[in-house]
């Protein structure tokens, strides 16, 4: 075995054995159980490194594979791992942002009952995003995607007990499983055709004169597609995401950056030249995603809870990562996986900060509470905002210039103004949560001084951090420090990922990028009037309009639709079934059961414990006996 | 009617005395007691068939097989024993239960 299969198998099981003993050996000892998961994603951070150095090289990769189960000469399971620019540092990206939630956590979830099965399942949903990170054929990618849900139905429904959480799990996990029907019938088309459909394989066999008919990789792209919607939470399946905000919010910070919403577009970039292949479903992938980065922007107007904010921005996000990919630029769509991951980790962890210190996730609330003495979550809110809404130095101004290039020179006019005006509402809602978090309402001034008196009477200035505080505020910082670098990783992730691009200096200031600027100036220049200045109103253009405000803070009514339609539908066949199963089903075997029991009480009569019964019924049948017997000796 | 016939009618009367007895009374001892008849009737009629079967002939030459008259012997040993140890079972039954009226003893009713 080389040095890399080694150090990326190291990556991958390193959190699944700290799983394994956390959730079997250390339930009752938290302490123990936070260090090993730790412990563990730290090796594989540690691991993950290796290997993006490892594979460094423009034009380097590694594939080892090894066949466990043939089945027959063309098909068999195989597990292995495939290294190349793309899966190393994605693998870096999860184990860095899982190893910061976990750190992280300790200061969150001290206290929490269930600590040690949390760390548990946070090793769980690493190993599972390594998994399919590192994956080599598309059997095992769809294994660990599987992996990756359940890991995430496991932590938002991590409070279990209570109704909402709960809710949210089910939801998340029936609705990304809508999409995962499609994602398995395309695995298992290009398996069919394929035989092990091992990544390079499926990739060689779209390009042109492969083994794929163009109809073949247009079905296959557009069911793969259909997982990736589920998954990453696009279009009509978005809307399991703003309730999956009933998890604990480190459990959001995870699942909003660099794994499960990730995984979708990590495979459509893993996958790009075959996606590239099907130029139709390409047009209709770009279409859907505008669609749903502008409507998704809209929800984020109108929205008072901090953490649905964020769940809306994540969803605009994503969609713009598909709209950079579907517009043929891999370097674009995982670029802003990359610096996403960073500030949405980021965002998640400062919010936090103010939920943990506000015990609630309303933004007025949080504003009412004295913010800005938390001074790391004040750092980190507003930098991970700047990063979200694309200013300058900021990595997300970076990548979402890359997205916005790429698709001016792939798209039409109008498309691109969408995605113009997409970034400019981008602005506005983050900067809007930012005012609305760290301002305290104007006209409250003395209130919310009072409020702050109130507060310091009991006890704030006695107040000492505790470790676990301490940690929050240290992976915040990193994270913001991050949000400033990584955007300077562009042109290198663009030599690796696609040698034949053309590469852009960060600060190559074309039109476009002006343009891009100016509109997110104005984003937050109208936000700061509407919430930041003093006396401000304190209520967005869209929320003046009471019948939008209602229209975008309910999901644009898609939940209710869902639920006039499909839900009911599904709940009226579900409840057929119950029937079928209580009635028809339990009937019959009720009925065996019955008629067993019936006979054998109707039996036990003739038992009836009478000795002397028991003799005369066999002196009777002796006599009968006889008789017989008498009978046919006599008869000659 | 031959001699033989009149044995083997008392030893049918014997019998379904002794099965009457076995079936009406309810005390076990009683019980025991019927079935006491039956094996005698059972060993009259050994005896009388190795006895007095086979006609006038044999029992004119006077070759009188012996052998029903030792089965006989072997039967009431058989009973003697089978006595003691139902006896015996008797009296653990009136110790475990109070009782050795046959109608108290439906343990194993269905």
């Amino acid at each position: 075995m080389t040095g890399p299969t080694l150090a990326a198998l190291l990556a991958q099981f390193a959190p699944l054995a700290a799983c394994a003993v956390v959730l079997v050996a250390l339930r009752g000892r938290p302490r123990t159980a936070a260090a090993l998961a730790i412990a563990g994603m730290a090796v594989s951070f540690a691991a993950s490194a290796w290997l993006v150095a490892a594979v460094a090289v423009p034009g380097r990769s590694f594939l080892a594979q090894t066949v466990f189960l043939p089945v027959d000469q063309a098909h068999s399971l195989a597990f292995g791992v495939l290294l190349d620019t793309l899966s190393t540092t994605m693998a870096l990206v999860v184990s860095a942002v899982t190893l910061a939630v976990m750190v992280y956590s300790t200061g969150y979830m001290a206290g929490d009952p269930g600590f040690a099965r949390y760390y548990g399942f946070l090793a769980l949903f690493g190993w599972a995003m390594q998994g399919l990170v590192l994956s080599a054929n598309l059997l095992q990618t769809l294994a660990f995607w599987e992996l990756v849900g359940l890991a995430s139905f496991l932590l938002i429904g991590f409070w279990f007990e209570r109704a909402a959480p709960a809710a949210a799990a089910r939801k998340a996990f029936i609705m990304t499983r809508v999409g995962d029907v499609g994602f398995l019938l395309g695995v298992l088309l290009l398996i069919r055709t394929l035989g092990l459909a091992t990544i390079p394989d499926v990739i060689a066999a779209a390009a042109p004169g492969g083994a794929l008919t163009g109809r073949t990789i247009a079905v296959a792209a557009a069911l793969l597609l259909m997982g990736v919607i589920g998954k990453s939470a696009q279009g009509p399946l978005f809307t399991w995401l703003p309730d999956a905000m009933e998890g604990p919010t480190p459990v959001s910070a995870l699942l909003h950056s660099a794994t499960m919403v990730a995984a979708g577009v990590y495979l459509v970039a893993r996958l790009h030249p075959l996606f590239l292949a099907a130029p139709d479903v390409m047009r209709g992938l770009l279409w859907l995603a505008i669609a749903t980065a502008l409507a998704t922007a809209t929800m984020a107007m109108v929205a008072t809870d901090i953490k649905r904010v964020l769940a809306y921005s994540t969803i605009s996000q994503l969609a713009y990562m598909l709209m950079g990919l579907a517009a043929g630029s891999v370097t674009a769509g995982y670029f802003h996986l990359v610096t996403h991951a960073g500030f949405k980790a980021l965002l998640f962890l400062s919010a936090g900060i103010f939920i943990h210190h506000a015990h609630s996730n309303d933004m007025r609330e949080i504003a009412g509470r004295d913010p800005r003495a938390q001074r790391a979550g004040a750092i980190g809110l507003v930098a991970g905002s700047a990063a979200l809404a694309g200013v300058i130095p900021f990595a997300g101004y970076f990548s979402k210039e890359a997205i916005l290039g790429a698709v001016g020179a792939h798209g039409t006019t109008l498309v691109l103004a969408l995605a113009y005006a997409g970034a400019a509402l981008t602005a506005y809602y983050s900067f809007r949560m930012v005012f609305l978090t760290l301002v305290p309402a104007g006209a409250g001034a003395t209130e919310a001084g009072g409020a702050h008196g109130g507060h310091g009477g009991t006890g704030a200035p006695a107040h000492r951090r505790t470790p676990g505080e301490r940690a929050m505020g240290v992976t915040v910082l990193v994270l913001a420090a991050l949000t400033l670098v990584l955007g300077y990783l562009g042109p290198w992730l663009g030599v690796r990922l696609l040698p034949g691009e053309a590469v852009r200096e960060p600060f190559e200031l074309g039109t476009g990028a002006l343009v891009a600027l100016a509109l997110v100036a104005a984003g937050i220049g109208l936000a700061w009037i509407e919430f930041g200045r003093a006396g401000a109103p304190r209520i967005g253009f869209l929320e003046r309009v009471p019948a939008l405000a209602r229209f975008c803070g309910d999901n644009w009514y898609l939940d209710r639709l869902y639920r006039a339609t499909v839900v009911r539908w599904a709940a009226a066949l579900a409840r057929a079934a119950q029937w079928n199963d209580r009635t028809v089903v339990d009937g019959a075997t009720d009925g065996v059961a019955n008629g067993t029991v019936g006979g054998g009480r109707l039996l036990a009569l003739v038992q009836n414990g009478n000795v002397q019964a028991y003799l005369t019924v066999a002196a009777l049948l002796l006599a009968a006996l006889a008789y017989a017997l008498g009978r046919v000796a006599v008869a000659p | 009617m031959s001699q033989l016939h009149w044995y083997l009618l008392v030893a049918v009367l014997l019998f379904c005395i002794g099965l009457y007895g076995l079936v009406q009374r309810r005390s076990l001892i009683a019980m025991l007691i019927a079935l006491e008849l039956m094996l005698a009737a059972i060993s009259l009629n050994v005896v009388a068939i190795t006895s007095l079967a086979g006609g006038d002939a044999e029992s004119a030459t006077g070759n009188v097989s012996s052998a029903g008259q030792v089965v006989a012997v072997i039967l009431i040993g058989v009973a003697a024993a089978e006595g003691a140890i139902a006896l015996s079972l008797f009296v653990a039954i009136q110790r475990e239960v109070q009782s050795i009226n046959v109608e108290d003893l439906s343990e194993l009713k269905g």
